[in-house]
């Protein structure tokens, strides 16, 4: 029941920002999400005991399968070099959507092809509505959440490293569903 | 002891002008006995007894007058009409027409301005039985006149009581006056705000050790959320606590020697006890789910604690040596910020339901009260007399800080200004 909830509303919002700021990245999704598909029927594989790092690590994501998808992501590649996306996630939740991976597995290309020596900080946020100190430690899960599935992605760990700011700098002050959701997020800076 | 002073600027000089107060707290149990009939306690305007003109004297009486309606045991009568040219000691004025007036007890109060040195003196009367209850009086400069007048205050409510008061504490809290969230300090009551920190950084959730004389809490003036330890009177800081990933929600021990707080060094946020250099570390908590916020029972034989171990946010309490944890909150889906009263009957936290409201349950699980309704209400932390609990609150528009009786009543706000004000937590008796 929850987490049919949790499903919906991810869904939610997944559409939400699709039909918002992220509308071209959306493009590159319907590829890369076929062979990812398999283990996830919903964009939150997330039972509640699946709220352990587990899941991430398990997920059957193949050096292969990156480098089979590189030629199409050169070639939308060369005004996206620099920026790395930032990914969003449900309330209350670290757990990577099927979309946040997606946008991790472009992260991931820039870092092993494009950024091959840049270090990158991943910075956990999260929004006004939770603790502001339960929210230190959410923001630093979802941090490490990113940071795990970039490793599994090849990103060297030596590479990473996390900060987590809880809900002390929103992207968007706004008190609306929509700032909370652009708020719920880990960016990736390149720090060196 | 001379630190203290020179951190307050204040020398107190108490004299107990008439040994009378054992009999007087006993005739005066009954006041504290809740019913329909509050006694009606009137302040009087201050008397110059010699010196200068103080023509600011008058706040005195607004101080005790503020405390008072707070504590709210009484009645707080409004000010009188201009008196008459009675003294204040016993056999200087006339009972009479407080009594008619309906007055039960009367402080009266007259200072001397000396150059800077102000002289205060307070006497507490029985107006029923025309009787002297407490006197006092204090010297300090004349900016010291909210602090003399707030000692009264807890001298009037440990006279009646047999507890002292909690209004010569200060709250420090958080804010963005200066544009970054710096560490602040104030007066209970809004007066006297001191920056502390000034790193250009964040900082937050400060707590004060059991003396009152240091703070611990988390800045990032290092780029990552570590621990740090303050001590008030000089300013100065110590990193104790730099572990890779959050150093977070450090809460000080009852004997102040450990601290609690929230580390993710080993991969997830745990509760951890360290040392209060920071050396000694032990590990209390040990789950894949997230563990923060840790709260001392004022014994300091358990920790109250937050964990979505069970998929939300929950209130559990520990042992102090990590043994024993058991679920304290099942009601409500998002529960966090727990605080111990310095009673150690009670657990102050706050709930997520439209915003967050706080609420107060017993340690024993019963008893689950919702004391705030108005805005979000955050971080809730108890006076050291466990009569009162400080927050923030977003109720009028901005994030202020707030006071209010234990049970939920008097709710006040006591910061001011258009900017954000969180994380108060209210000085130990210093």
């Amino acid at each position: 029941m929850r987490t049919g909830t949790r499903g919906l509303v991810a869904l939610l919002c997944a559409t939400l920002m699709v039909a918002g700021g992220c509308a071209k990245k959306e493009m590159v999704k319907p590829e890369e999400g076929a062979p990812m598909a398999a283990p996830t029927p919903t964009p939150a594989p997330a039972p509640a005991p699946a709220k352990t790092e587990e899941p991430m690590a398990a997920q059957p994501v193949s050096e292969a399968a990156v480098k089979a998808e590189a030629p199409q992501e050169g070639v939308k590649g060369e005004e996206a070099e620099a920026a790395l996306e930032r990914i969003y996630f449900d309330f209350d939740s670290y757990v990577l959507s099927q979309q946040a991976r997606d946008t991790l597995y472009r992260d991931a290309e820039i870092l092993l092809k494009k950024q091959p020596a840049s270090k990158v900080s991943l910075e956990g946020h999260c929004d006004e509505r939770g603790s502001d100190e339960y929210n230190l430690a959410l923001g630093e899960k979802r941090a490490k959440a990113a940071m795990d599935y970039l490793v599994t992605l090849g990103v060297p760990a030596e590479r990473l490293s996390t900060i987590s700011y809880g809900k002390e700098k929103p992207l968007d002050p706004a008190h609306t569903e929509e700032a909370w959701a652009k708020n719920r997020r880990v960016e990736l800076i390149i720090v060196k | 002891m001379i630190t203290k002073r020179t951190f307050f600027l204040l020398t107190i000089v108490v004299a107990l002008l008439f040994p009378s107060l054992p009999q007087a707290q006993e005739t005066y149990r009954e006041v504290t006995a809740a019913g329909a009939n509050k006694l009606t306690l009137a302040v009087d305007s201050p008397r110059r007894l010699g010196g200068g003109d103080f023509p600011g004297a008058g706040e005195i009486a607004e101080v005790l007058r503020a405390d008072m309606t707070l504590a709210g045991l009484f009645t707080v009568a409004a000010p009188a009409a201009p008196v008459t040219a009675a003294g204040i000691r016993p056999g200087e004025f006339d009972f009479a027409p407080w009594r008619g007036a309906g007055v039960d007890l009367l402080v009266k109060c007259g200072y001397t301005l000396s150059g800077d040195t102000l002289t205060a003196e307070f006497r507490l009367y029985n107006v029923n039985q025309g009787r002297e209850v407490l006197a006092k009086r204090y010297s300090g400069r004349q900016r010291d006149l909210r602090k003399i007048a707030h000692t009264f205050s807890d001298d009037i409510l440990e006279s009646l009581t047999g507890e002292r008061g909690p209004f010569t504490g200060k709250i420090a809290f958080v804010s963005n006056r200066s544009r970054n969230k710096e560490l602040y300090l104030m007066d209970y009551d809004g007066y006297h705000v001191q920056q502390l920190t000034r790193n250009g950084s964040i900082n937050l959730n400060p707590d004060f050790s059991p003396t009152g004389r240091e703070l611990v809490y988390t800045s990032y003036r290092r780029r990552n959320p570590d621990l740090y330890r303050r001590v008030l009177a000089t300013g100065a800081e110590a990193a104790i606590s730099t572990r890779r990933g959050i150093n977070v929600t450090g809460a000080w021990s009852p004997d102040g020697k450990q601290i609690a707080l929230a580390l993710s060094k080993d991969g997830n946020s745990e509760i951890y006890v360290i040392s209060r250099d920071g050396r000694q570390m032990k590990r209390l908590t040990n789950n894949p789910a997230i563990d923060v916020s840790p709260a001392w029972s004022p014994d300091g034989k358990q920790i109250a604690f937050v964990s979505d171990r069970l998929g939300k946010p929950q209130l559990f309490i520990m042992n102090a040596d990590g043994s024993g944890v058991r679920r304290l909150t099942t009601n409500g889906a998002y529960n966090v910020s727990p605080r111990w009263s310095p009673k150690g009957d009670r657990i102050a936290y706050c709930r997520q339901e439209r915003g967050f409201q706080i609420y107060v349950i017993n340690a024993d699980g019963s008893g689950d009260t919702r004391l705030t309704g108005e805005g979000s209400n955050e971080h809730p932390r108890w006076s050291p007399d466990g009569r009162f609990i400080t927050f923030s609150s977003t109720r009028d528009g901005g994030e202020a800080i707030y006071v209010m009786r234990a049970d939920g009543s008097g709710q006040t706000r006591v910061s001011r200004g258009a900017r954000k004000d969180s994380h108060p937590t209210w000085s130990p008796r210093w």
